[in-house]
């Protein structure tokens, strides 16, 4: 089984404000399960800017994304009991996760941010002084069209390439969330960045 | 030359974990070099996208509508088929449930005489085929209470988990078994098949 355990600092880095304990996944999940909601909590601090990720690379926008990953959460607590504490509990959030994103993106066309600002977006890159006005704007807009094309791709592919490209995810690890092969894997991927190459040339 | 790069080589290529003897079809080959570059064109495209964050205020809110949420939730106990042992026993239930089948419905067919086997067709002839969860007519006793193990167990048993233990049908099964039917099932099939006509309105 293949587990994916994020490091100290990938969990610092889960939001602004990160509750501090030495306690493992496994061991959070089981103080939920006896009944110690406060640990699930800690769960979801830990865990909600990767799953916050994972939904707006899907849909492309902040607002579906986050009405996503609050739904992934909600579904982790209720299927607690199923999660199986050899398991990686990121791997585990990361198929739901797919899971409700696919099934959302199967009833509803995404409606991707395309050039227009983010709204409450405030991290963004700050552009270097000695970057131009110009050459920002044009990287803004170039990234608002990809991220408008990866929201096109047909939903396996579009799985795929966000959890390779933006996750970092193994093509095993991939395989195994999607429930498929590394080979089919690896050709949906390599169909997703053809169709990506597409989308991008026919753009204005 | 050798033959060209397959998807998943490509997608090597644009990883650089592309195998040295693929790269020297890759440099001699126009065709493969062009889609090579391509893919990892638009990968090198995807990665550079940054993942705008959210505003530091939207976690503390995020994390207080899950709370709220989960305040009104349980975690779902587990079925009890879904736990590991169970699951990992099911495909040998289905498996017994073959054995069960095959003992309750052709072992005695082997082992009585010509005329019992006929009295326990006409007994199906005549309309009493058992309903769901009932012994077929023509069932000693002793068989009774191995069809009620059988039934119990068919019960809890997937289509899927029955394909797991190699239930399923061969192609032709069906069109096989029918022309190979003897009169009284043949009579019997017949029977079924309008009274599941007359039940749904047609």
């Amino acid at each position: 089984m293949l587990t994916r355990t994020w490091s100290a600092a990938e969990q610092a880095e889960s939001g602004c404000r990160v509750t501090v304990t030495n306690q493992t996944d496994a061991e959070l999940v089981a103080a939920c399960l006896a009944g110690e909601r406060g640990a699930f909590d800690v769960i979801v601090e830990r865990h909600r800017r990767h799953v916050y990720q994972l939904c707006y690379r899907f849909v492309g926008n902040h607002e579906d994304a986050s009405d996503l990953a609050q739904d992934v959460f909600i579904r982790a607590y209720r299927g607690l009991r199923t999660f199986k504490s050899q398991a990686s509990l990121g791997t585990w959030l990361y198929r739901i996760g797919v899971n409700v994103c696919l099934n959302r993106v199967s009833v509803k066309t995404p409606k991707p941010e395309s050039l227009e600002p983010l709204i409450a977006m405030s991290d963004q890159r700050v552009a270097s002084q000695a970057e131009s006005a110009t050459e920002s704007l044009l990287r803004s807009e170039r990234a608002g069209q990809v991220r408008a094309a990866i929201a096109r791709l047909p939903k396996k592919q579009r799985a795929t390439l966000v959890l390779r490209v933006y996750h970092d995810l193994a093509h095993e690890e991939i395989a195994n969330i999607l429930g498929s092969s590394v080979g089919a894997v690896k050709a949906n991927f390599f169909h997703a960045l053809n169709n990506l190459k597409k989308l991008l040339r026919d753009m204005p | 030359m050798t033959r060209h790069l397959r998807d998943a080589e490509f997608v090597d290529f644009a990883e650089g974990t592309l195998a040295p003897p693929r790269a020297v079809h890759l440099d001699a080959c126009a065709v493969c070099r062009a889609q090579a570059e391509t893919v990892a064109a638009a990968l090198r495209e995807a990665s550079a996208v940054e993942m705008p964050d959210p505003s530091p205020l939207f976690w503390d809110h995020f994390s207080a509508r899950v709370r709220e949420q989960v305040a009104h939730e349980t975690p779902e106990r587990a079925a009890w088929w879904a736990l590991s042992g169970v699951r990992a026993l099911l495909p040998l239930v289905a498996a017994l449930a073959v054995v069960v089948v095959v003992s309750v419905t052709w072992l005695p067919r082997l082992t009585h005489a010509p005329g019992a086997t006929d009295a326990l067709a006409s007994s199906h002839a005549s309309g009493a085929l058992a309903a769901d969860g009932e012994v077929p007519a023509g069932v000693d006793t002793q068989d009774a209470e191995v069809w009620a193990v059988l039934a119990a167990a068919a019960s809890d048993v997937g289509v899927d988990d029955a394909h797991a233990a190699g239930m399923g049908m061969r192609p032709g099964a069906v069109d096989h078994a029918v022309t190979h039917m003897n009169q009284a099932e043949l009579n019997e099939l017949g029977r079924l098949l309008q009274s599941e006509l007359k039940g749904s309105g047609h």
